[in-house]
């Protein structure tokens, strides 16, 4: 029977693939969300100090 | 529970008097199943082997995709004519009028199958004569399930931008291991087979029935909420 | 606490992999190409596993109104979907040398791609109804409908390929299967379930950031 290592990588190599990207989709994601926050909550601070 | 009953049973004569009087769901449905059919034959070719032998699919094909037209039809009366909020704002168990509209989904797809079998019993030559009650059986308990995801998914997308596309790709899904039990009842029946031999099958359906009908009365007020 | 899922997500993955590479021998029937089950079945359980939670989620949320089962109901799925894809891919390219074909309607990849469907639909509806409460409740009743749809695909699709088929030389026999392998699968389902609750502690982290930007 031949081994077929070849499909065996496309495999692992496709899950890899595609669970790494769903990870950095996710971190990045988080990222940009926690950075808007910290954004919107300096501007709800900078609002409420009229003399800044 | 006799409130929830009459609640219904009000529904589904509203939706026969306005249909008694235009005609347009059923004239429309009819005329689909019939381009249905010449379609098909189209599609297949002349060689009546082939036909005869894809029949109990086709027949059910054609069942299916005149439901998705019809079962999807059926609030577009209360959405066009912005009584949505009526629905929504009737007290009470909202789930009588998933019962009352379900009933006459019920009603019309039972008979837009009759003429479609009619129709395919014409076109195709069969002999109905010795099959008819074991088809109504099969035809029945999978016309249940269908109408039973069919008007609760109808509820669910009448408000949704691109319903014409949701409410078949919702459907389909759900109804493809029903689809496979119909077809294969049908197969059995047409080819003289009794009920017995695919009693697994029709107890499959009677289970989708119940657990779908059951879900559909359980969380329609869910979906109904205002 | 995340932290310590993500290691321990890694370490059971490279467990996985010693276990699927190292010490699971060469199949006897198949050769090597069976190595690819260590990834196609896991994932097919943590589909299961995801659907399952999304159906607890959902109905928590229609009893609860809960924003956090809301969350955890759309995580998941989308969670789910993402392991569903894996299973058909990972089974298409396992079939293509062992059965020749890159695809085959057989139980497991029939039911899997149904269920695939299934959900996706279940995405698409969260998608496209614009009111955020609408759509949990909507999604939820969905993805209770869905739920009670899966025992009834595996059973059709399972008498649709057997009950009339004679056995052929494709289908995959009832040979018992080795100790060593079932272990490397446990490992490897282990790690992969873990994997699923680290991605799905993010996705509700991420689903729960994007409520309070809207808010």
């Amino acid at each position: 029977m031949p081994d077929n290592w070849a499909f065996v990588l496309a495999a692992y190599g496709l899950a890899v693939v595609v669970l790494v990207m769903y990870w950095r989709f996710l971190v990045r994601r988080e990222h940009e969300l926690e950075d808007a926050g910290i954004v919107r909550q300096q501007l709800r601070q900078g609002s409420r100090d009229p003399a800044a | 529970m006799l409130t929830f009953a009459r609640r219904a049973f009000i529904v589904v004569w509203k939706d026969l008097l306005v249909e008694r009087r235009s005609k347009e769901t059923l004239n429309a449905l009819f005329f689909f199943g019939l381009l249905l059919l010449f379609v098909f034959q189209f599609a297949l070719g002349p060689d009546r082997e082939r036909l005869g032998a894809t029949l109990p699919g086709l027949l059910w094909l054609g069942f299916i995709l005149t439901g998705l037209l019809g079962l999807a039809r059926t609030f577009v009366a209360e959405r066009e004519n912005d009584c949505w909020e009526g629905l929504v704002l009737a007290p009470g168990d909202k789930s009588a009028i998933y019962v009352g509209k379900l009933a006459g989904n019920l009603l019309l797809m039972l008979v837009i199958e009759t003429i479609l079998l009619l129709l395919f019993a014409f076109f195709f030559n069969l002999d109905l004569a010795g099959v008819l009650p074991g088809l109504a059986v099969v035809i029945a308990l999978g016309t249940v399930a269908l109408a039973a995801v069919g008007t609760l998914f109808a509820a669910m997308t009448a408000q949704v931008r691109a319903r014409e596309l949701l409410f078949p790709v919702l459907l389909l899904p759900v109804e493809a291991p029903l689809l496979l039990a119909t077809v294969k009842a049908t197969e059995a029946v047409l080819l003289g087979e009794t009920l017995g031999s695919v009693a697994h099958w029709l107890k499959l359906l009677a289970a989708a029935d119940v657990v779908y009908v059951a879900v559909g009365v359980l969380t329609f007020d869910f979906v109904l909420e205002a | 606490m995340r932290r310590l899922l993500g290691f321990l997500t890694v370490l059971g993955l490279a467990a996985g992999l010693v276990m699927g590479f190292g010490v699971a021998p060469r199949e006897a029937t198949q050769g090597n190409v069976q190595r690819i089950m260590y990834l196609h079945v896991p994932s097919v359980w943590v589909a299961y596993l995801a659907f399952v939670v999304v159906l607890v989620a959902s109905i928590v949320y229609l009893v609860r109104r809960s924003e956090t089962a809301d969350r955890l109901a759309h995580a998941s799925a989308e969670v789910g979907v993402l392991f569903t894809g894996l299973t058909i891919a990972t089974g298409s390219i396992w079939g293509k040398p062992t059965w020749g074909t890159w695809w085959t309607w057989d139980a497991r990849l029939t039911s899997v791609s149904i269920l695939f469907v299934m959900y996706l639909g279940y995405l698409l509806l969260r998608g496209m109804i614009e009111d955020r409460e609408r759509g949990a409740r909507f999604a939820a009743v969905l993805g209770i409908v869905t739920a009670f749809n899966i025992p009834l695909v595996h059973f059709s699709v399972l008498w649709w390929r057997t009950l009339h088929q004679p056995p052929s030389l494709m289908a995959p026999g009832p040979a018992p299967v080795p100790g060593i392998i079932k272990a490397a699968l446990y490992v490897n389902f282990v790690a992969f379930t873990l994997l699923y609750g680290y991605f799905l502690t993010r996705r509700v982290r991420v689903l729960r950031l994007e409520a309070e930007a809207e808010a």
